[in-house]
């Protein structure tokens, strides 16, 4: 698979669309010595060090290199998680459409397994099958049956180990705010580890309510083993059940939050009486 | 033994509807729990998930969170926003372990002084009942 990838990265850098324009270069990993770093490969690169492994948000230097650059037109390597980071991203500003190729991989059946991805694959898939969908997480597939008490018991044990990095947020593609609400002294109290019990990881939850791909990056990075893909996982199918919103699916979809009810009715529930809008099952 | 519980309620109100139709029932001599600590706000859609955990943290045993009917919005469509926020976060809540009737949203106009007096004795008393925040999350 990497070689066609490879293969494909050289003819795309050398080809030119109808207008006569060429890409300014292809997003993806490279390996130096014993690391891989993103790097940007222009034309004439030696691609034998394009890698794909490990995963990483390759959208968020798409969209650096987007603000800062406004005229280049860019291509990415990227996984389904990566596409739908860009569907959310592009969404808010954060890349210009426009200005980017997609050239989608498909991940292989072991590592849908490892982040429990329902899908795979990118829209845009140019290399490799479709691997079918990862299971759900078995937490997250009991979730239901779970009382209030062991939901806490369960979370306060897994926040206690928190050591307030910033790692899940620093690695999140679809973390861009310029002034962060878990950096704000109002908000999150300075001096705490771990952060006050639930406040810390509820904040971040809730501004990921619309945005969060399922990419898995902030589990993967947590030093702390956290697993807040539980939580996040939970959040999108609420998201789904009351708004209908999926995030990453539809770079026409409006972000329910940001909109009015017009745009994106409650599918659950009447707005003029909110104590009829249900809430998800909770185990007695 | 000991005192009976007491809950502490933060009820955020808007500055159009809720906060006038407050002000109504105390003119009207209407009684409402003191419980209730009312913060005015100028809309229900300003009332972000901080507000809500930093009330929490702060010593609230439970959240109201009032504003205009769907429709008399003054802002047109601030409600819209709390409306769907609001029912996400108490699922939140309930994700994690926190019970999701300690947050609740609720619509009261101006012209509705006996109903904030309705809503904030029901919801007091709700509370009254579930006990404090702190022993929830300390167990």
């Amino acid at each position: 698979m990497i070689d066609e990838i490879r293969k494909i990265v050289a003819e795309r850098l050398n080809e030119t669309d109808d207008k006569g324009a060429r890409l300014d270069g292809m997003v993806a990993l490279r390996r130096t010595g014993p690391a891989v770093a993103p790097h940007v490969f222009v034309a004439g690169d030696d691609l034998s060090t394009l890698e794909i492994n490990p995963r990483y948000p390759l959208m968020t230097v798409v969209s650096r290199l987007h603000k800062r650059l406004p005229d280049i037109r860019l291509g990415v390597v990227a996984r389904g998680c990566d596409e739908r980071a860009y569907v959310e991203m592009a969404k808010r500003n954060q890349i210009d459409p426009e200005r980017l190729v997609i050239l989608g991989f498909a991940c292989t059946a072991e590592e849908a397994l490892e982040c429990y991805c329902a899908e795979p694959f990118p829209k845009n898939l140019v290399v490799g099958t479709p691997a079918a969908p990862g299971p759900q997480n078995p937490i997250v597939a009991k979730y239901d049956t779970m009382t209030l008490a062991e939901r806490r018991a369960f979370w306060k044990q897994q926040f206690v180990k928190c050591i307030k990095c910033y790692g899940c947020r620093n690695i999140c593609p679809e973390c861009f705010c310029e002034a962060c609400a878990m950096e704000d002294k109002a908000w999150v109290e300075p001096g705490f580890l771990a952060p006050p019990f639930p406040a810390f990881h509820l904040i971040r939850a809730m501004h990921m309510a619309s945005r969060c791909i399922a990419c898995r990056q902030c589990e993967h990075t947590c030093p702390a083993h956290i697993p807040l893909t539980v939580l996040y996982d939970l959040m999108r199918r609420d998201m789904e059940a009351l708004l209908g919103y999926v995030p990453g699916a539809d770079l026409a979809a409006l972000p329910p939050l940001s909109v009015t009810l017009e745009q994106t009715p409650l599918l659950l529930g009447d707005a003029h009486d909110p104590a009829t809008i249900p809430l998800a099952p909770i185990g007695r | 033994m000991g005192v009976e519980f007491e809950p502490k309620i933060v009820a955020f109100m808007c500055n159009w509807c809720t906060y006038a139709g407050a002000d109504n029932a105390g003119v009207a001599r209407m009684e409402s729990p003191s419980n209730v600590l009312p913060i005015r706000v100028m809309c229900s859609g300003r009332i972000s998930p901080e507000m809500v955990m930093r009330a929490f943290r702060a010593g609230a045993d439970g959240v109201l969170v009032m504003g205009c009917h769907i429709g008399d919005c003054h802002y047109s469509t601030g409600n819209h926003r709390s409306v769907k926020r609001m029912p996400l976060l108490r699922n939140l809540l309930a994700t994690v372990g926190v019970n999701p009737e300690r947050l609740e949203l609720t619509w009261v106009s101006a012209a509705e002084a006996p109903r904030f007096v309705q809503v904030t004795h029901s919801f007091t008393d709700k509370i009254r009942s579930l006990g404090p925040l702190s022993q929830e999350v300390a167990e």
